[in-house]
């Protein structure tokens, strides 16, 4: 797809299945685009929702938390916290009026390799569709 | 001479590869013979027998960190030559070939596969399987191999060599474990099912393998033409087949269920249908499996005969029953067994041990994994017919059999380097880029990246090096470190995932403590994905620049170590406490075994002789020992404390007694249901099984006998098998058969699981069966004459004359004493009661964390054996003791255990800390608490796994992981976007 600009993507992995897609889809050659951005976390669960919204601020004009599947977690429960979380940033976002739908939680497992470049390919064409983030162009924080 | 230490492994199977991982964690030097050419190449058991679809290999044996410390030699295409000697004092002479490609060397850059000329199909002879993003295995296929040797050539690690010689060695070790890897029948094997010459006909197993490759059960499934079959069947051929060709384990009737749920899941509009002979699932929750595929809509037939026709490549038909019936299917799956090992004849001659008559090891009696020679033992597949659990148990208890005829553990890894202090220094940031041994610059300018990153802020220097995952390679990059002056290390690299300990290495032997360091993923991140070059380099940076805020932002600080008590606390002193606290003891370690009722020994009531026998010795061996103290009529009150460190209060009758433990076994046992149906109680002719077993010869007289089975067990009360009622059922039938009387015995399925086949010597001799379903259950009335009973089955019109009806009542667990220890120990009971078991822990990941790594402190050192467990035999309880034995061996031994995740772990700003306990209720191991004098949050190091969900939550930024603190991950966040 042609864009007129293109999107500054922060991808929020977890150590474990999160990476895992990516280097599944990295063995099997995969390509996919070139301008997600990669921020590693051990656990999902351990993103606060300071920084997704921090990411927002500065620049992303969407975010991806990709996790563990459900009852995957290496450590339990992280991705059933990171889940809610998720939740309500999209929910204050949204009463601010800041377009929640920029946020995006989805489960991809280590040997997913097909998911997670599908899931780059969707959300990249999904913002760049959007046009720049409501947050992305302001330059006073 | 002392006895040695160290330890042969031969073959492969699961059980194999557990003993080998736990006898090199407890310190014996390990070698290993895989009689393959690489790490699974033979992993029938996990394939096909496992009804995960998974095999963790991978997981039960880390052949990559036991290698690179030295506790373990691995030799490929390797076969025993000569054994001489004796137990503690073998030598071993054996043959092997290293791999072509050597699986340790080889960094995965795929120059080999770029350079092979010959294509074969969608691939090259030189190629990959299969692909799973790391511990990827290379291989030739040699068929259309022209040995050009451009492979070699192009190597750049000198991993591939072609022509690889055979070398034979020899070895001393004190034991020798054999572990071979069991035989799956042949397409001859399998005439009866058509195998062989039809698309419309596969097994299991290559389901199972297409299933790891491709991820989807409904592409493991795809006929050869591209169709998705509709209708399955999916037929267990033990059942079926001629006697003597396979053998069945009882894995093999849950696995056919496990995969025609997955069937009709993944594929709504299918009709599947299992044929077995019996449901023969006594394992966990196999009861309840059975259940869920029936709520799934799988059609379940129960047959005495079946075949299998093939129709041209147009489907199957399946042939079953007396009539015959016919069903036509698509794909019909044969999940099959194991055929004797092709290994026996071999093994006897090198090394003595006999065959037990159908061509398996034989093991001596009441020993789990002994072979008839000292020193020798036989794990797994090896000995007989074996299920995945009991493989896996067998695993940790050969290491608890094997430690009398070895000498003590000798083998201790090689110190960490020492590390020095950054403290008062100017942070200077190095960044150094791997060239992957020159195979990056096909793909990227790496000067220029070099130069762009030197352009970046906070980076004092940028180098590129030739590769730090090679011990040469290493040496090199640590040198370049060191010169280079800085105390902060970005290694721009491949997957820390499979190399991550080299890394560190790296970095550490450089002086530098690896929280100073940060990995980053530049082949999987922009080598292999991406091909613009100004995109490349961007998304290069994109990554660098993050790790140079995370390691210049590193907090150092050092690995904790823990004391972990060389102590037990057994619970129960039936046959499996018994066996437990014996064994651990022999072994030198203190044992404490608390017993509730005035005498050990637990249910001898239930027990034949010889085992009443076997359980008397270990009575004597407790009372005797000098390190196990026996405390009878007491309880355990209290539990405090965590893994290594457990303070056990258990109130005697002269008080209350502080024990310590580092590992506690829990051995509570279980009871016998009491039936108060089928006349039970209210007429003396109606008996239990082992009341008859007791009385045999009193009860001889009666003429005709009528057994009822399943009493109490498989129902909504009780939904699982208790395992021990059919054999004892088949036994006691046989021996009233062969006293005179008619015997006939009603059943549900028959589980009559276990070394000798008690089922066809029964039916031989005359013993009647006569199935019923599960909601029609027989009915017993009394009259002058005898006793009546009836069959609801409507061909059954007249009911059957007994004189004596005897009901095969089940295991239930101690459910009021299991509740209490539950709690106290903070150990969770399964939905039938008893101990939760490690392949059910919750979520699935802590399943696996305790399988694999079975003496960690996933487990927290709690050990549930024999009937506390589940429903077991006698064997099976020895079985399981000493399995929790082995683990508990592992670990009772060290001393002082460091962290788990080294020096990776949660730490408290205490000053900032109100002591709100957020951060205790949120930690998924229980490894922080609220200090109650200070009013802070402590972490327990040893159990932190460094997830980082207290940092999360802590609202005041109290709560941070050494490597991922609040200040350093909104930096690091920052200059991900810059």
């Amino acid at each position: 797809m042609d864009h007129s600009f293109e999107p500054r993507i922060v991808y929020m992995m977890c150590g474990w299945c999160g990476t895992g897609g990516a280097e599944t889809a990295s063995a099997h050659r995969f390509s996919y685009p070139e301008n997600i951005r990669i921020f590693r976390v051990n656990c999902t669960g351990s993103l606060s929702t300071v920084h997704i919204l921090r990411a927002l601020i500065e620049g992303a004009d969407g975010v991806v938390i990709s996790g563990c599947h459900p009852g995957d977690c290496h450590y339990d429960d992280g991705n059933y916290m990171a889940r809610r979380k998720v939740a309500l940033v999209k929910t204050i976002l949204d009463s601010l009026g800041l377009d929640g739908d920029r946020v995006w939680f989805r489960y991809v497992a280590h040997g997913e390799a097909r998911r997670f470049v599908d899931t780059a390919s969707e959300f990249n064409d999904y913002i760049a569709d959007k046009g720049p983030g409501p947050l992305a162009t302001r330059s006073d924080t | 001479m002392d006895k040695r230490s160290t330890v042969l492994v031969y073959g492969t199977n699961l059980g194999g590869y557990r003993a080998a991982y736990a006898l090199c964690k407890k310190g014996h030097q390990t070698t290993l013979l895989n009689r393959g050419s690489y790490v699974d190449e033979y992993r029938n058991q996990a394939m096909s027998q496992l009804p995960f679809d998974f095999c963790w290999i991978c997981g039960h044996m880390p052949q990559r960190l036991f290698k690179a410390l030295g506790s373990l030699s691995v030799h490929y295409n390797a076969e025993l030559i000569e054994v001489t000697g004796k137990a503690g004092d073998f030598r071993v002479c054996f043959k092997k070939k290293d791999q072509v490609v050597d699986n340790f060397a080889c960094i995965e850059c795929d120059r080999c596969i770029d350079v092979c000329p010959v294509e074969v199909g969608d691939r090259k002879a030189m190629y990959v399987s299969p692909k799973v993003g790391w511990e990827n295995i290379y291989l030739i296929d040699w068929e259309n191999c022209t040995k050009c040797g451009k492979c070699e050539e192009a190597c750049p690690t000198a991993a591939l060599k072609l022509e690889r010689p055979e070398e034979t060695l020899e070895t001393y070790v004190g034991a020798i474990i054999l572990a071979p890897e069991f035989d799956e029948p042949e397409a001859s094997d399998l005439g009866l099912f058509a195998y062989g010459n039809s698309p419309n006909v596969v097994t299991n197993s290559e389901v199972a393998r297409r299933s790891l490759l491709t991820n989807f059960v409904s592409d493991s499934v795809r006929l050869p033409s591209g169709k998705l079959p509709k209708q399955f069947a999916i037929i267990v051929t033990p059942h079926f087949n001629k006697p003597g060709v396979e053998y069945e384990n009882y894995n093999l009737s849950v696995s056919a269920i496990d995969r025609a749920i997955r069937i009709r899941e993944t594929m709504p509009d299918s009709t599947v249908t299992v044929f077995l002979r019996d449901y023969r699932g006594f394992g966990k929750h196999q009861y309840r499996w059975y259940q869920r595929a029936l709520e799934r809509g799988v059609n379940v037939i129960r047959t005495d005969k079946l075949s299998v026709v093939a129709k041209n490549g147009d489907g199957a038909v399946i042939e079953y029953g007396a009539k015959p019936e016919a069903l036509p299917v698509e794909l019909a799956i044969l999940v099959t067994g194991q055929k004797p090992p092709s290994q026996m004849e071999n093994l006897s001659k090198l090394l003595g041990v006999k065959s037990d008559g159908r061509g398996f090891c034989n093991i001596r009696s009441h020993s789990s994994v002994e072979t008839d020679v000292d020193g020798i033992f036989a794990v797994g597949e090896f000995s007989g017919a074996k299920g995945n659990p009991e493989t896996v148990w067998e695993g940790c208890a050969a290491v608890t059999e094997a430690m009398k005829y070895l000498g003590k553990p000798d083998f201790s890894p090689p110190a960490p380097p020492e590390l020095r202090s950054v403290k008062g220094e100017k942070g200077k940031v190095g960044v150094f880029i791997c060239s992957c041994f020159g195979t990056f610059n096909d793909k990227m300018d790496l000067e220029l990246l070099k130069d762009s990153v030197k352009e970046l802020p906070n980076v004092d220097h940028a180098e590129i090096i030739e590769g730090c995952c090679t011990p040469p390679s290493i040496k090199e990059t640590v040198g370049k470190i060191k010169a280079a002056g800085v105390n902060r290390v970005v290694l721009a690299a491949c997957t820390p995932l499979q190399k991550l300990l080299k890394y560190r290495k790296t970095v550490m032997m450089a002086g530098l403590n690896p929280l100073l360091s940060e990995f980053v993923r530049l082949r999987e991140d922009v080598m292999n994905i991406h091909r613009d070059p100004d995109k490349m380099l961007t998304k290069a940076l994109s990554i660098i620049r993050p790790g140079v805020a995370r390691s210049r932002l590193g907090y150092q600080a050092p690995t904790l170590a823990d004391k972990f008590l060389p102590k037990a606390v057994v619970i129960g002193g039936g046959v499996a406490g018994l066996t437990s606290a014996t064994e651990i003891a022999a072994n030198g370690f203190k044992v404490a075994l608390v017993e509730r009722e005035e005498t050990l020994g637990g249910k001898l009531d239930y027990l034949e002789d010889d085992e009443v026998e076997h359980v008397k010795s270990l009575i004597t061996d407790a009372n005797e020992s000098p390190l196990v103290d026996v405390y009878t009529k007491s309880g355990v009150e209290q539990v405090d404390g965590y893994a290594g460190n457990y303070t056990v209060t258990v109130s005697t009758p002269n008080g209350q007694v502080t024990v310590e433990a580092g590992v506690i076994i829990v051995a509570t046992g279980a009871g016998e249901y009491e039936p108060s149906e089928f006349l039970y109680g209210a007429d003396p002719r109606v008996i239990t099984q082992a009341e008859l077993r007791k009385r045999m010869g009193e009860r001889a007289g009666s003429k005709r006998v009528v057994m009822i089975q399943c009493v109490g067990s498989r129902n909504d009360e009780h939904p699982y098998c208790s395992r021990v009622c059919c054999n004892q059922a088949l036994k006691n039938a046989i021996e009233l058969r062969q006293k005179g009387s008619d015997v006939t015995v009603l059943y549900r399925d028959i589980t009559g699981y276990g070394p000798e086949d008690l089922y066809s010597k029964a039916e031989e001799i005359g013993v009647q069966f006569i199935r019923f379903d599960p909601d029609k259950y027989p009915q017993v009335k009394a009259s002058d004459s005898g006793l009546e009973v009836s069959l609801t089955d409507s061909s059954r019109k007249k009911p059957l004359a007994a004189d004596l009806v005897v009901l095969s009542t089940g295991v239930v667990p101690d459910l009021e004493n299991n509740q209490a220890i539950s709690r106290i120990l903070d150990y969770p009971l399964d939905a039938d009661g008893f101990f939760d078991s490690d392949a059910n822990a919750f979520p699935y990941e802590e399943a696996i964390k305790r399988l694999t790594k079975p003496f960690e402190l996933a487990t927290r050192g709690i050990f549930p054996a024999g009937l506390a467990h589940s429903p077991r035999s006698f064997d099976e309880t020895l079985l399981t003791a000493r399995d929790m034995v082995g683990r508990a061996l592992v670990v009772l031994g060290k001393g002082r255990l460091p962290s788990p995740n080294a020096m990776y772990v949660a730490e408290v700003k205490e000053d900032f800390c109100v002591g709100c306990g957020a951060c205790v209720d949120v930690c998924p191991y229980g490894a922080r608490f609220i200090d109650p004098v200070r009013k802070v949050a402590v972490v327990r190091p040893f159990l932190c796994d460094s997830c980082g969900s207290c940092v999360a939550i802590c609202p005041n930024d109290a709560s941070f992981l050494r490597d991922f603190s609040g200040r350093q991950s909104i930096a690091v966040l920052d200059d991900v976007l810059a």
